[in-house]
C-alpha cells in the first residue's frame, strides 16, 4: 500500500496521520488473532462435530441447535458492524470515522460467517425445521398452507440471496474505504453515501426475512411481525458491545492511543444504551401484545418459554437484558470509564446470547434449560470464525480510515 | 471543484452578502446539481446563510413580532377562526343531539373520531423529534426550525385531546377518564388502553409545554429588553428573571438536556400506546406485534410532513430563508423518505404475516382492506405514504419547495387515511356478516375534522404573532462565529498532543 502521505487524488490532501501509528505494527499481538481465531475454529467446530455427528440423534439435534445459536450470535454482531457502517455514510457522520474502520472490519466478516451455515443448510434443516419434512407437512394443514413460503429450496435461495447480498456489500464498502486511503479522493465519500441508502433497504429486508427464516420458523406454527426487529435490535446491541469492547483493547495494546479518545467511547457506550433500550421496547411490545390478546396461535411461543427454567432465563432477560444494564449505563461516568463500559459491554453480549439461546433452544428441550458441552463447544467454533475473520481484515488496511475528509471532524470532536 | 476549498473560511467565500439572503438559495436548481451543493465532503458548511451577526438573527425573529400584523395574517386568523368556529359548531350539536349526529353504525362503533384523535397525536411526534431526539443526535440544523415544530406539537396534542373528550357519549362525565378519588369507589379501568392513552397523552402534552417553554426563557428575556410598557412586563412575567448570565446558560443547558431525554422515551410511548388501542385486541387488522414501532414511524412521518406544510409558508411569510434553508427542506425530505418507506415495511409486513398465520380472518381482513368496499381509501393511503414519497429519492424534488409543499399535503392525506383504514376496515365486516355495514360520514363528522384544523391554525397564528417563532438563542450557537475559536479549523493538534510529526506532510 502507498504511504497515504505521498499526494494523489484529487482535492486537497485531507489532514492524514502518519501511518505507522495507524497501522498494526509489526510483532504486535493481535497479528496473531487469525491463527487463535483459525485454532478455536478448528476446536470448537471440529469437537462440536465429533461430538454432534458420532453421539445418536439426540446429540445431532443438538449440535444444530447449539451451531444456530453460535453463528447468529456472530453475525449478529457483523450485521450490527454493516447497519452502522451504512448508517454513518447516509448521515454523513463525522464523529465516528475513527471507529468506522474497526466497524468494517467486523463487518468484513460476514462472507466468512456464510460458511456457518452450510453445513446448517446441508445436514442441519432436517434437524431444527419441523417443516422441513414432507411428511410432517401432509400431516399439518397449516404448514401445507405455508409450504409456498416454508419450503426446504425457497428457504435455501432466500438464505443464499442474504448472504450474497450482505457479503457484496461489506466487501464493496470496504473495499471503497480501503481504497480512500491510498487516493483520498472524495468522490469516494459521496458515492458510498449515494449507495448507503439502498443498502439499508436491502439490509431491512433481508434481515426481516432471514429472522423469519432462521428463527421464528423453528415453531413453523407461530408469528409475529415484530420480529425481525427484535433480531435486528439485539444484533445491532451485541454489535455496540464488540465495538466498545475492540476500541477499549485496542487502546489497551498500543494501537489509536491518540486517535480514539473519552469522547469517542461515550458515544458508542450512548449508542449501546440506546439499543438496549430498543431492544427491550421491541421485546416489550411483543411480549405484552401477545400476553393481552392472549390468543393460543400466539401465546405458544412465550407458553413454551415459560415451562421449568426457561421462565427464570426469561426473567433475567428482562432484567439483565435491560433493567439493569439501562440504569448502570445511564450516568455519563460510567460510559466514560473504560472498566465499566467493558464490563457492560461483556455482560450485555452474554445477555444476547442468553437472548438466542432462549429464542432457539426451548424447541429441543421443552422441559427446561440443559446447556452442555456442544454450546460451549460450537460458541467457541462460531466466534473463533469472526476472530479469525476481524483479525485478517484487521492486518490487511490501516485501523481507521487515513484520507476520510472528515477524519479530522471526528479526531477532534468532543461532547458539549 | 468545490472540495478545493479549505476545510473553514468557507463560510466567508461562499455566502452572498446580506442583501441578497434567501434568494440564492432559493430558486437555485442550477446549484441542485452540483455534487457538493448542500453537503459538500471536505467541510462543513454554516446552516444559517448570509452570514448574519448575532443581532440580524436577533433581528431576524423580532421583526415578525414587534410590526403591526400584516393583512394576510389576518386574512389567515380569520379563516382558522372560522374553521375554528364551525368546530364550536359542530361540538355544540353533537353535545345538543348526541353520538348518534356522527355516521356511526353497529359495526363501525368507532371512526372519525378515533382516526382523528391518533392523526393529531401522531402530528405532534414531529416536533418532539426535533427538539428532543434530533438533539441527543447532535443535529444541529433543528435549531432553526424547533421553536415552531415544537409549537405544532402543542396545537396538535389540544387538537387531539378534544375528540377522547367529545367522543365519550357524555361529555359532562368526561372527568371520569381521570382516577380522581370519589365517594362511590369508581375508578377507571386501569387495564385499558384507552386508560394508559389518558396519562401518556397528558404527561406528554405537559412535558412538551415544559421543554417548549424552557427552550423559550432566553429568547423572551431578549424580546422584553427590546420592548416597553405593558409589554415588557408581559414578556418580563414569562421570561422568569432571565438575565444571560454564565450561571443562567449553565442550569439551562443541564435543564434542557434532561428534558430531552425524559422526552425521547415519552414521544416513542404515546404512540406505541396509542397503537396499543388497538392492538391489544384480538380483531384483525389491529391485533399485530408490529404496531408500536410502525405507529411511531408512521407519526414521525406525518409530523414531518406537517412540520415543512407550515415552514414552507412561514418562512416565506417572515422573510426567514436564510435561517430555513433548503438544506432543512432537503434533511425533512429525507426523514420522510425513510418514515415513509419505514410505515411501507410494516404495510408490506402485515400482508404477509397474515397470510402467513394461516388464519382466516387475517387473510380476509386483509384482502378485504386491499380489494373491498374500501379499496379506494387503503390505495389512497398506500400512494400518498409508499409511493409518490419515494420522489424524494430525486433530488430535484427535494431541492424544489413546490414539490415538497405538494407532497407535504399528500403524505398528511395519506396519514390520515393511515388511520381511517385501519380502523373502519377491520371494524365494517366484523365476525358476524349479517352485521356488516358500510360507514359513511355524516356532514358533522367531516365539519368536526376540518374544524379541528380550524383551532390548529388558530393556534399557530397566535404563535406567530407572539411568541419568537424561531429559537434565536439556539441558532445563534449554530453560528460560525458562536464556535469557541472561530477562525481556527478544526486541527488535528488538540487530538495529538506534541506529535507534530504526525501531522499532513510529516513534520511540519
Amino acid at each position: 500500500m502507498s504511504a497515504p502521505h505521498h499526494s494523489g487524488g484529487t482535492g486537497p490532501r485531507p489532514a492524514s496521520l502518519h501511518t505507522d501509528a495507524l497501522h498494526l505494527p509489526p510483532g504486535h499481538s493481535w497479528h496473531r488473532l487469525p491463527t487463535v481465531g483459525l485454532t478455536l475454529a478448528a476446536v470448537g467446530l471440529g469437537g462440536s462435530l465429533a461430538f454432534g455427528l458420532l453421539g445418536g440423534t439426540e446429540a445431532r439435534h443438538q449440535l444444530w441447535h447449539s451451531w444456530l445459536v453460535g453463528s447468529l450470535f456472530v453475525l449478529g454482531i457483523s450485521l450490527g458492524a454493516l447497519f452502522f457502517v451504512l448508517v454513518q455514510h447516509a448521515t454523513q457522520a463525522g464523529w465516528s470515522i475513527v471507529v468506522r474502520r474497526l466497524a468494517e472490519n467486523v463487518m468484513g466478516a460476514l462472507p466468512y460467517l456464510a460458511l456457518l451455515f452450510v453445513p446448517l443448510a446441508v445436514l442441519g434443516l432436517g434437524d431444527l425445521f419441523h417443516w422441513s419434512h414432507p411428511e410432517a407437512v401432509q400431516s399439518d394443514p397449516l404448514l401445507q398452507h405455508k409450504a409456498a413460503y416454508l419450503n426446504v429450496p425457497f428457504f435455501l435461495i432466500r438464505t443464499f440471496a442474504s448472504f450474497a447480498i450482505w457479503s457484496v456489500l461489506a466487501v464493496w464498502f470496504s473495499r471503497q474505504s480501503r481504497l480512500q486511503d491510498e487516493t483520498g479522493d472524495h468522490e469516494i465519500t459521496r458515492r458510498m453515501r449515494r449507495r448507503s441508502a439502498p443498502a439499508l433497504i436491502l439490509f431491512a429486508l433481508t434481515v426481516t426475512f432471514f429472522a423469519f427464516d432462521w428463527l421464528m420458523s423453528l415453531d413453523p406454527h407461530w408469528y409475529s411481525t415484530i420480529f425481525g426487529l427484535y433480531f435486528f435490535a439485539g444484533s445491532v446491541m451485541s454489535f455496540f458491545a464488540v465495538l466498545a469492547l475492540v476500541a477499549l483493547a485496542a487502546k489497551r495494546q498500543g494501537l489509536l492511543t491518540l486517535v480514539l479518545s473519552d469522547e469517542h467511547q461515550h458515544d458508542v457506550g450512548k449508542l449501546l444504551f440506546a439499543f438496549v433500550a430498543f431492544w427491550a421496547y421491541m421485546a416489550f411490545s411483543q411480549y405484552l401484545l401477545i400476553w393481552y390478546a392472549n390468543l393460543p396461535e400466539e401465546t405458544s411461543f412465550f407458553a413454551k418459554r415459560m415451562v421449568g427454567t426457561w421462565s427464570i432465563a426469561g426473567t433475567v432477560l428482562a432484567l439483565g437484558h435491560f433493567i439493569v444494564p439501562f440504569f448502570f449505563l445511564l450516568p455519563r461516568t460510567i460510559k466514560r470509564n473504560a472498566t465499566a463500559l467493558r464490563l457492560a459491554a461483556l455482560w450485555l453480549l452474554a445477555m444476547h446470547l442468553l437472548d438466542l439461546h432462549w429464542l432457539v433452544m426451548p424447541n429441543l428441550h421443552p422441559a427446561g434449560m440443559a446447556p452442555g458441552l456442544l454450546d460451549a463447544l460450537t460458541l467457541i467454533g462460531c466466534c473463533g470464525v469472526f476472530l479469525a475473520a476481524f483479525g485478517g481484515a484487521l492486518k490487511r488496511r490501516a485501523l481507521v480510515p487515513l484520507r476520510d475528509p472528515r477524519l479530522p471532524e471526528s479526531l477532534t470532536f468532543e461532547n458539549v | 471543484m468545490a472540495t478545493s476549498k479549505g476545510m473553514n473560511g468557507t463560510h466567508t467565500e461562499s455566502t452572498p452578502p446580506a442583501g441578497l439572503r434567501g434568494q440564492t438559495v432559493e430558486t437555485s436548481h442550477g446549484l441542485a446539481d452540483d455534487p457538493d451543493f448542500l453537503d459538500p465532503v471536505g467541510h462543513r458548511p454554516p446552516l444559517i446563510l448570509g452570514a448574519p451577526s448575532f443581532h440580524d438573527v436577533t433581528e431576524a425573529v423580532a421583526r415578525p413580532l414587534e410590526r403591526p400584523p400584516t393583512r394576510a395574517w389576518w386574512a389567515c386568523l380569520l379563516a382558522s377562526l372560522a374553521l375554528l368556529g364551525l368546530l364550536g359548531v359542530s361540538i355544540g350539536w353533537l353535545f345538543w343531539e348526541g353520538i348518534g349526529v356522527w355516521g356511526l353504525n353497529n359495526p363501525v362503533g368507532w371512526a372519525f373520531d378515533i382516526t382523528n384523535f391518533v392523526f393529531w397525536v401522531g402530528i405532534g411526534h414531529a416536533g418532539t423529534l426535533i427538539s428532543a431526539i434530533l438533539f441527543l443526535f447532535r443535529q444541529k440544523w433543528r435549531t432553526s426550525i424547533n421553536r415552531a415544530a415544537e409549537a405544532m406539537t402543542l396545537f396538535a396534542v389540544m387538537c387531539a385531546l378534544i375528540f377522547p373528550g367529545i367522543h365519550v357519549g357524555r361529555p359532562w362525565v368526561a372527568y371520569w377518564m381521570f382516577p380522581i378519588p370519589n365517594q362511590m369507589g369508581m375508578w377507571p379501568q386501569f387495564r385499558s388502553p384507552l386508560m394508559w392513552d389518558v396519562f401518556a397523552v397528558s404527561i406528554y402534552g405537559s412535558v412538551s409545554l415544559l421543554f417548549w417553554y424552557v427552550g423559550l426563557v432566553p429568547d423572551l428575556a431578549t424580546i422584553r429588553d427590546r420592548s416597553k410598557g405593558l409589554r415588557r412586563m408581559i414578556f418580563g412575567a414569562f421570561a422568569l428573571g432571565w438575565r444571560s448570565s454564565m450561571r443562567h446558560w449553565q442550569h439551562y443547558e443541564k435543564a434542557y438536556l434532561i428534558l430531552a431525554g425524559l422526552a425521547t422515551p415519552l414521544v416513542l410511548s404515546v404512540h406505541s400506546i396509542v397503537s396499543m388501542d388497538f392492538a391489544t385486541s384480538q380483531l384483525p387488522g389491529w391485533h399485530t406485534t408490529i404496531f408500536p414501532p410502525y405507529f411511531v414511524a408512521g407519526a414521525i412521518f406525518s409530523g414531518f410532513a406537517m412540520v415543512v406544510t407550515l415552514m414552507v409558508i412561514m418562512r416565506k411569510a417572515f422573510g426567514l430563508e436564510h435561517i430555513i434553508t433548503m438544506k432543512h427542506f432537503d434533511y425533512m425530505a429525507k426523514i420522510m423518505l425513510l418514515t415513509g418507506m419505514m410505515v411501507g415495511y410494516a404495510y408490506g409486513l402485515e400482508f404477509f404475516i397474515a397470510w402467513f398465520s394461516g388464519s382466516a380472518y387475517e387473510v380476509f381482513t386483509f384482502k378485504n382492506r386491499a380489494f373491498g368496499p374500501y379499496a379506494w381509501a387503503y390505495w389512497t393511503m398506500v400512494s400518498c405514504n409508499v409511493f409518490l414519497p419515494q420522489l424524494f429519492w430525486f433530488k430535484k424534488v427535494r431541492s424544489s419547495l413546490v414539490w415538497l409543499f405538494i407532497l407535504s399535503i399528500f403524505v398528511n392525506v395519506g396519514m390520515w387515511f393511515e388511520r381511517f383504514v385501519i380502523i373502519v376496515t377491520s371494524l365494517h365486516r366484523d365476525f358476524l356478516p349479517s352485521s356488516w355495514f358500510y360507514f359513511r360520514p355524516s356532514l358533522f363528522d367531516v365539519t368536526t375534522m376540518i374544524g379541528a384544523f380550524g383551532l390548529f391554525f388558530t393556534m399557530f397564528c397566535l404563535f406567530v404573532r407572539f411568541v419568537p417563532i424561531v429559537a434565536a438563542a439556539e441558532v445563534k450557537s449554530v453560528l460560525p462565529q458562536a464556535a469557541a475559536h472561530p477562525n481556527e479549523a478544526p486541527e488535528i493538534e488538540p487530538a495529538l498532543p506534541g506529535r507534530t510529526d504526525l501531522l499532513p506532510g510529516g513534520a511540519r
